[in-house]
């Protein structure tokens, strides 16, 4: 049996280094990108503006560098499909109260799995629309207001650009109640108001009634749209957390529809979830 | 015999890099609902597709080793990622009836004859992805 083993070691010592020996008969040299079919977008020119001046956010945009769908595609240059880089801009972890930390870690890998809106389709919400989400987003933006249509779920949001005021008593809304304003190009959209439901990443992140979410939109260039998100939660956080600048990018495709009506996993989780409970 | 087995070794071997070049979905979690060491190749005949939101779900009637026909279902990755990297809804339609090779993994709640489809190959030979690609 033995000898059975190291025979299989040596031929697979052997396979690798026949694979490597050719890796280098074949390829080109170490510091020449290999040729990808699917590549980062250029910039694309200026960004276009609305009648009224401002920067005009319009398109249907990917969450990725390549203007159009990287999941399970070969070809993929892996810098197209990121929406940062984390050596360029890293992003910052979450510094959680004691108390949310242990709530989450409290939690089974079935129960994380659960919560995750992938899973329950409930809505994202926001600010998880820009963090937790790999499909697209339309935005149809005019002086006055903005809409967000995600396909995911097929939700959508306005967001008035109007100038009116956080309200005082807000309901709680998966997407919260904004309140937008321009910093030059930069459109900053500040959001209370939120459904307790909604998780802010998809690793048990959850929040508190003192949410306060801050969006802010700039449109570098035509084919580019960068969303940088802030969370503020003093309840769970003991800082507030500021995501890197997240790039989505100009696509020409279709939005489809994405009503989650199929949804056979949750019966096998929650027996999962169930066994997980009698271990406990 | 030997150089046989090399053959399939770098084979093998090759098409693991190719895998792993391959983007996977940020969906979710495969882990919580699949077991990645229990998959295995399958082939059989395609006869229905249920293409819905979040997943779409295919049967396929597989042969055991002693003949015996037997149903499965496999998840795929949703319709709009299966959409955009090229196989849609009527390349499965194209394809009912006719025979499939299909990489998948087992459910972890046991349950019979339900994987999760992650490669794929219909009668054209092109390899589809179609799913989260484990092993």
């Amino acid at each position: 049996m033995r000898t059975v083993i190291v025979a299989g070691a040596a031929s697979l010592c052997a396979a690798i280094a026949s694979i490597a020996a050719l890796s280098a008969q074949t390829t080109a040299p170490t510091n020449q990108k290999p040729k990808y079919e699917i590549t980062v977008m250029p910039p694309g020119g200026p960004p276009p503006r609305l009648s009224d001046g401002h920067v005009d956010f319009s398109g249907h945009w990917f969450p990725n560098g390549a203007g159009q769908g990287v999941s399970g595609r070969y070809g993929v240059d892996p810098e197209a499909i990121r929406q940062f880089d984390p050596k360029a801009t890293p992003e910052e972890r979450p510094a959680f109260q004691q108390w949310a930390l242990e709530k989450i870690k409290s939690m089974t890998p079935t129960e994380l799995e659960l919560s995750k809106s992938s899973v329950n389709c409930m809505p994202r919400g926001v600010p998880a629309i820009w963090l937790q989400n790999p499909y697209t987003t339309y935005i149809m933006h005019k002086p006055g207001v903005m809409a967000q249509m995600y396909e995911v779920l097929n939700n959508w949001r306005l967001i008035h650009l109007d100038g009116r005021p956080l309200p005082k008593d807000p309901e709680p809304f998966f997407h919260g109640n904004s309140a937008a304003r321009w910093e030059g190009d930069t459109l900053v959209v500040d959001s209370i108001g939120f459904d307790e439901r909604t998780y802010i990443q998809p690793n048990g992140w959850f929040h508190s009634e003192q949410l306060h979410v801050t969006e802010r939109y700039t449109r570098p260039s035509m084919n580019y749209m960068i969303v940088q998100i802030t969370v503020d939660d003093p309840k769970v956080l003991q800082k507030p957390w500021k995501s890197a600048p997240r790039r989505w990018t100009l696509g020409n495709g279709e939005i489809y529809e994405f009503y989650c009506t199929n949804n056979k996993e949750l019966e096998e989780l929650e027996k999962l979830r169930q066994q997980e409970l009698k271990q406990k | 015999m030997a150089k046989w087995r090399v053959f399939a070794a770098l084979l093998a071997a090759g098409w693991a890099v190719l895998l792993a070049a391959a983007p996977a979905s940020a969906h979710h979690s495969f882990a919580a609902e699949w077991d990645s060491t229990k998959c295995r190749d399958f082939t059989g005949t395609l006869r229905k597709l249920d293409w819905q939101n979040p997943h779409p779900y295919f049967y396929v009637d597989v042969k055991d080793e002693k003949g015996k026909i037997e149903n499965w279902s496999f998840q795929a990755y949703s319709p709009v990622t299966l959409r955009r990297n090229g196989t849609d809804r009527q390349v499965f339609l194209d394809n009912i009836n006719k025979e499939v090779w299909i990489r998948g993994c087992l459910s972890k709640t046991g349950k019979a004859n339900a994987a999760a489809a992650g490669t794929l190959k219909f009668a054209d030979g092109v390899l589809r992805q179609v799913g989260q690609i484990q092993d």
